[in-house]
């Protein structure tokens, strides 16, 4: 494959390369809910938004930023090896913000299911408010086949 | 308030047929320009069968199958103080375009927790295991809503 991550290479504490997104559209906002069915009008309707107490009017789709993690993983390791990703919604997301994931490997051990690494995620915006704390796992493949 | 006495409830399944041109949109709407969610050619090159679906390919199910609505209907939760706390996926098998994958949400959990500034919230875990038309495991979700009181 192109763009293998071995097991070997890949040591705790290393980061994920990091990845920048944005500065997010409301026009994005439009995008997403087509895509993933989530019309709640928070996140497309202003006065909507307003209404239920979002003074600066709509938010991100949570979903849509953990969409950004997905990417930012599955760029570093293939969406083959991913085993889980779990995020905790820290902080709302509001167009205009730029959102940059980064992580590090914590965790590295081999066992009966394969070469697992696990790493920490954080999605943060261009003020370093923490959007999403998050982790993954994945089975690598070892050099010695 | 949440209708803990919905614990262990299990919901009408989800059944979704998944489509490339869906994988696709997803992958747009993200801004992902990864060539395996959107080229077949490519993603057969990285040892796939057909472009594979995204980590988060799962909320296309949940949301356009309208579940999530009836189900905190069915719970009382109020729709306008629930926030989505979190969101945790495992991977068993890849999904993929032609794939028919059903789900049954199941609420796992509802606690009542008292946050750092005094106000009372209800927890509610739901989790939703999907199998393929083979009845293979594929993915399972799970998802933590917090509703404000």
């Amino acid at each position: 494959m192109a763009n293998d991550l071995y097991f070997e290479d890949v040591n705790v504490g290393d980061q994920m390369p990091a990845l920048s997104k944005g500065p997010i559209l409301k026009l994005q906002h439009v995008l997403y809910a087509g895509a993933s069915g989530d019309f709640n009008p928070l996140h497309t309707d202003d006065d909507f938004a307003r209404a239920v107490g979002m003074k600066d009017g709509v938010i991100t789709h949570g979903m849509l930023v953990m969409g950004f993690v997905g990417q930012a993983v599955t760029s570093w390791v293939p969406k083959r090896c991913l085993k889980n990703l779990s995020v905790r919604f820290a902080g709302m997301t509001r167009p205009g913000n730029t959102i940059t994931i980064t992580g590090a490997v914590t965790e590295k051990r081999q066992e009966a299911s394969g070469n697992i690494i696990t790493c920490d995620v954080v999605a943060r915006d261009e003020a370093g408010d923490v959007k999403i704390m998050g982790r993954f796992s994945a089975a690598l493949p070892s050099r010695q086949g | 308030m949440a209708d803990a006495t919905k614990t262990g409830k299990e919901f009408a399944p989800i059944v979704w047929e998944v489509e490339r041109g869906k994988i696709r949109e997803m992958a747009k709407a993200i801004g992902d320009p990864n060539p395996v969610y959107l080229e077949m050619e490519a993603a057969m090159k990285e040892g796939y069968r057909d472009i594979p679906a995204p980590p988060t390919f799962l909320t296309v199910p949940m949301m356009w199958s309208s579940s999530m609505p009836v189900l905190i209907n069915d719970l009382k939760i109020n729709f306008m103080m629930v926030l989505h706390g979190e969101e945790e996926y495992e991977f068993y098998r890849e999904i993929y375009p032609g794939d028919t994958i059903t789900g049954i949400p199941k609420v796992v959990s509802v606690e009542e927790k008292t946050s750092k500034t005094g106000g009372k919230m209800d927890m509610i875990t739901v989790e939703i295991l999907y199998k393929n038309q083979n009845d293979e495991k594929v993915a399972k979700a799970r998802t933590l809503m917090v509703e404000r009181k």
